[in-house]
């Protein structure tokens, strides 16, 4: 079988998940557009709540990846008080901004690194992919789980930034314009951080590598977020303009992310898939 | 026919690029504000311009290995790849010497700047991930180079903006059009190197992979051997 054939269940899971009623009938005679959103899309989202569900209720039992990003965050929010508390108070409205991207890309990309982690060590990666769902439905469900622990630790700083310096106070005084802030910078983060993620999995133990392309890739969405986020703090007028601009980033860098997702994951039909410097690096290792 | 093709391209850069220092530094008049760091923009502005095209060459060649398994994309955007960080390093030395006699200061935080040092640093990944990552990077490192490629503009955009927030600097005057006249021989010089240089990395990569696809069958060979006279 080559890597690239897809296998067509996703219509058969949503008939064996009851979303038969969704694809055809009234809706079908309704329109076509909405007939193709109720084919692909609801099953879609469905089978990718089904797999963030399976991966968040086992992260619920254990704890381990959400408490160590927790933890791992607070250290990050100390080490920055620390450094950054004897600055001049009308710099704090300058620092907190990078404070928060720099504490969430760190959580983030700690996050990433063992999102996949399971998968691996159980080797249920492939038993995944043989799964009869569609593959993108696979990256939104793990977007799903490492967007819900990152937005946790933003959840975190954000009022502890507020608690520090007193230039922060907007991260809680203006809840909702924060909560959307955080989400709309964490998802772009989260978007492209699964994607490679996804990626590294599949090379056994090259997940260090993971910060290399993390930080330069998503450094467009994090200065946006850092634009929104002192623009929130100075109450600038622009807000919402700036928020607007990190939507867009944020749909460019999913719509590329679920397009990318299954020729990284699986590959093409060549093979061996491995690159050349990897094969010549194989062929030395077989050799000495 | 195809390995002359490099050959001759070097030769037009070797002859082309004493004319090109000839024309910059005899035969156009030095700018007024600037004095003669000037000059330094007629190799500068090319490389910068060269980067741009090999970023996106690098990425379309991502996207067609990633689609159709080419190979020939994928040795293509390994070479491109590796060149958006030689072009680029030239961009980033000359960059900030002239900016430090037009604003005073190296590194001032542009929009253009930073932008390029983003891509440079995204490309830098690239090849990191080319040269250490494990089996099946190949593809990892052809959505990172895609990314790298739509990234561009909008690291150009998301620094606009914040420079719009942040104002520090001027942007430098406009240039009088005879000096844009000495710029093109600098340019078909460094297009000339950098082409021919991509044809040659493209011709190299192609060469390993033929190389390593004949190890591999060598090798199989071999075990089916052994394999047939442990069964007997």
């Amino acid at each position: 079988m080559t890597g690239r054939a897809r296998i067509p269940i996703a219509s058969g899971l949503a008939r064996r998940e009851g979303l038969g009623f969704h694809s055809g009938g009234f809706a079908a005679a309704a329109s076509p557009a909405r007939s193709c959103y109720n084919r692909a899309v609801v099953p879609l989202l469905r089978q990718a709540w089904l797999l963030a569900r399976n991966d968040l209720r086992q992260e619920l039992r254990d704890l381990e990846l959400v408490l160590t990003a927790a933890f791992f965050t607070v250290v990050v929010l100390v080490m920055f008080a620390l450094a950054f508390a004897a600055l001049p108070a009308s710099a704090h409205v300058l620092a907190v901004p990078g404070m928060l991207w720099l504490g969430v890309a760190f959580a983030g990309a700690l996050t990433l690194t063992r999102i996949f982690d399971r998968e691996r060590e159980a080797d249920t990666l492939r038993a995944l992919l043989t799964w009869p769902v569609d593959r993108v439905a696979i990256y939104f469900g793990k977007l799903l789980v490492s967007l819900s622990i990152v937005l946790g630790c933003g959840a975190l700083l954000m009022p502890a930034l507020a608690l520090l310096f007193p230039a922060a106070q907007a991260l809680v005084a203006r809840p909702l314009e924060s909560a959307l802030l955080l989400l709309l910078g964490s998802l772009a983060y989260c978007a492209v951080g699964t994607l490679f993620a996804a990626g590294l999995a599949t090379a056994s133990g090259k997940n260090v590598l993971i910060s290399v392309i993390l930080y330069p890739l998503t450094s467009p969405a994090l200065i946006f977020a850092l634009v929104s986020t002192r623009a929130l703090l100075e109450d600038h007028p622009q807000f919402p303009t700036y928020l607007g601009q990190l939507a867009a980033v944020d749909a460019v860098v999913v719509v590329l992310g679920a397009w990318l997702f299954e020729p990284v994951l699986l590959g093409g039909a060549r093979k061996p898939a491995a690159g050349p410097s990897s094969r010549t690096r194989s062929r030395r290792g077989e050799a000495t | 026919m195809k390995r002359y093709i490099p050959v001759a391209l070097f030769a037009l850069a070797a002859f082309v690029t004493p004319y090109s220092v000839n024309r910059v530094f005899l035969h156009t008049g030095i700018e007024r504000k600037m004095g003669t760091v000037q000059k330094i923009f007629y190799f500068h502005v090319p490389l910068a311009w060269i980067m741009m095209a090999l970023a996106v060459t690098c990425g379309i060649a991502a996207m067609i290995q990633l689609r159709r398994q080419s190979r020939l994309a994928e040795a293509t955007s390994i070479a491109a790849g590796e060149l958006v960080l030689i072009t680029g390093l030239g961009v980033l030395i000359t960059g900030p010497i002239w900016g430090h006699a037009t604003w005073g200061r190296a590194w001032t935080w542009d929009a253009r700047q930073v932008s390029t040092g983003l891509l440079w640093l995204i490309f830098a990944a690239f090849v990191l991930l080319r040269r250490y990552g494990a089996g099946g990077s190949d593809r990892l490192a052809a959505a990172l180079a895609i990314f790298g490629a739509i990234d561009v503009p909008i690291i150009y955009y998301a620094v606009k903006i914040w420079k719009t927030t942040h104002p520090t600097t001027d942007v430098v005057g406009s240039l009088p059009p005879q000096m844009w006249n000495a710029l093109w021989p600098c340019l078909i010089a460094l297009v000339a190197m950098s082409i021919g240089l991509l044809l040659v990395r493209i011709r190299q990569e192609q060469g390993a992979m033929a190389l390593d696809d004949a190890w591999i069958a060598f090798d199989e060979r071999g075990a089916g051997k052994r394999g047939e006279v442990g069964d007997a």
